[in-house]
């Protein structure tokens, strides 16, 4: 799940959670050029994908450190 | 007997009409005429106020097992009988029962008669039918008496016309149901003096208890991504421009699936964000943001994975109930599993 609200998200039961950008604008940023907020969109997805294929015991927050 | 007397229909489970244990669990639904096993106690707290008309038996095994068929006979039973009130149970903890009494409690709904029956809370039964009116009891049958006198207690009340009291006055489970009524006091005093018990260290109840929620256990990861079929939901209200299907702004119960076959990106011509409960112009000016097809696209088409459904499903996440979430969730997630996804991506609002 890609949430603006981790936290909640996680209360509720969540298992693969990755932190969004705001709640109006959840995969993405339209106060950056098209090109950035597309590559902010792109980063999300990814991490959101990545975390489909990772194991969890639990609501997991996936900041992006696994993509370092 | 009174012509006005309470008539009472009583469900039961091999073991406690007395016809055996695990080794008759196969026994088919059979009635009685009058009470059996704890029946006869219900008869006597009824008093000569009610009579328990007749009981349906029937095997745990048979109920769970052939569970069309044991729907049919208790529908049979109730239509001919027409009992004011079916007890069920109790059950206490026993799974196969419960759900039992439970599916009793259901089709005597059904049948618009109303219905009673006991279990502990922890009894996987209650999930299938959060609407029936379940009396907590002990684990065990050593709670027998006073699960019963709560049983009859609430059975007289709706059996004899009556609507439930709060869960608290007539002493039975939540069935996630809000009905308005009035109070003594406004509630912003009722609220302070809630505050102030609290900042006194005392025992408060409030009036909004909030539901709690299913620990789900985390589904196995995708093991190969590059194979996999990827589908995204969200619940953040994109649908078609015009919102042909009338998606509800907040208090939706329910979802739609719309087509992504053919686009590589959501486009503000064809789409549009309906929700109510945030500010919606980024998102009706760029779908993108909430529903990221075009980030979809274009890891579909470097074969980060396989495919990605070629449609969404969508709600609006505002102020719902938990029971139309809960059955929202079950519905599209049947309909993955149909479609052979093989991951999800859920972007909420």
């Amino acid at each position: 799940m890609i949430s603006a609200l981790p936290p909640l998200a996680m209360q509720a039961g969540a298992n693969r959670v990755v932190q969004g950008v705001k709640i109006e604008h959840v995969c993405g940023d339209p106060a950056l050029p098209a090109e950035e907020d597309g590559a902010v969109r792109r980063r999300l997805v990814e991490r959101g994908l990545r975390a489909l294929t990772t194991a969890v015991d639990g609501p997991t927050l996936f900041d992006g450190a696994e993509l370092r | 007997m009174d012509d006005r007397a309470l008539r009472a229909g009583h469900y039961l489970n091999q073991f406690f009409a007395g016809i055996g244990g695990e080794e008759r669990a196969g026994t088919p639904p059979r009635i009685t005429d009058g009470p059996a096993g704890p029946g006869r106690a219900i008869q006597g707290l009824l008093g000569p106020g009610g009579v328990v008309v007749s009981t349906l038996v029937c095997g745990d095994n048979y109920f769970n097992e052939q569970i069309d068929a044991a729907v049919e006979a208790v529908r049979g039973w109730l239509t001919a009988q027409r009992p004011d009130v079916v007890i069920a149970g109790p059950a206490f903890a026993a799974g196969r029962y419960g759900r039992a009494c439970i599916e009793v409690c259901r089709v005597a709904a059904d049948l618009g008669i109303p219905a009673v029956t006991g279990m502990h809370p922890e009894n996987p039964g209650l999930l299938m039918y959060r609407q029936a009116y379940v009396v907590p009891t002990a684990a065990n049958a050593a709670g027998m008496a006073p699960a019963l006198t709560m049983m009859v207690r609430l059975a007289r009340k709706l059996g004899g016309g009556h609507p439930a009291g709060p869960v608290d006055e007539d002493g039975y489970l939540p069935r996630g149901v809000r009905r308005p009524g009035m109070r003594a006091r406004p509630g912003a005093q009722r609220a302070v003096d809630m505050l102030v018990a609290k900042l006194r260290g005392q025992p408060i109840r409030t009036e909004l208890p909030v539901e709690g929620y299913e620990a789900v256990a985390p589904a196995p990861p995708v093991t190969d991504l590059a194979r996999a079929t990827i589908a995204v939901v969200t619940t953040g209200a994109i649908v078609p421009k015009g919102n042909p299907d009338h998606l509800k702004r907040c208090s939706e119960t329910r979802w739609q699936r719309y087509q992504l076959e053919g686009r590589r990106r959501l486009t503000a011509d064809e789409f549009e964000c309906v929700h109510g409960g945030f500010y919606n112009v980024p998102a009706s000016e760029n779908p993108n943001v909430v529903l990221p097809l075009d980030a979809l696209r274009d890891l579909e088409t470097s074969g980060t994975f396989a495919r990605l459904a070629d449609f969404y499903c969508t709600t609006t996440g505002n102020d719902q109930r938990f029971a139309d979430c809960v059955r929202n969730g079950k519905e599209i997630g049947e309909l993955f599993w149909r479609e052979r996804i093989d991951g999800v991506l859920l972007v909420a609002t």
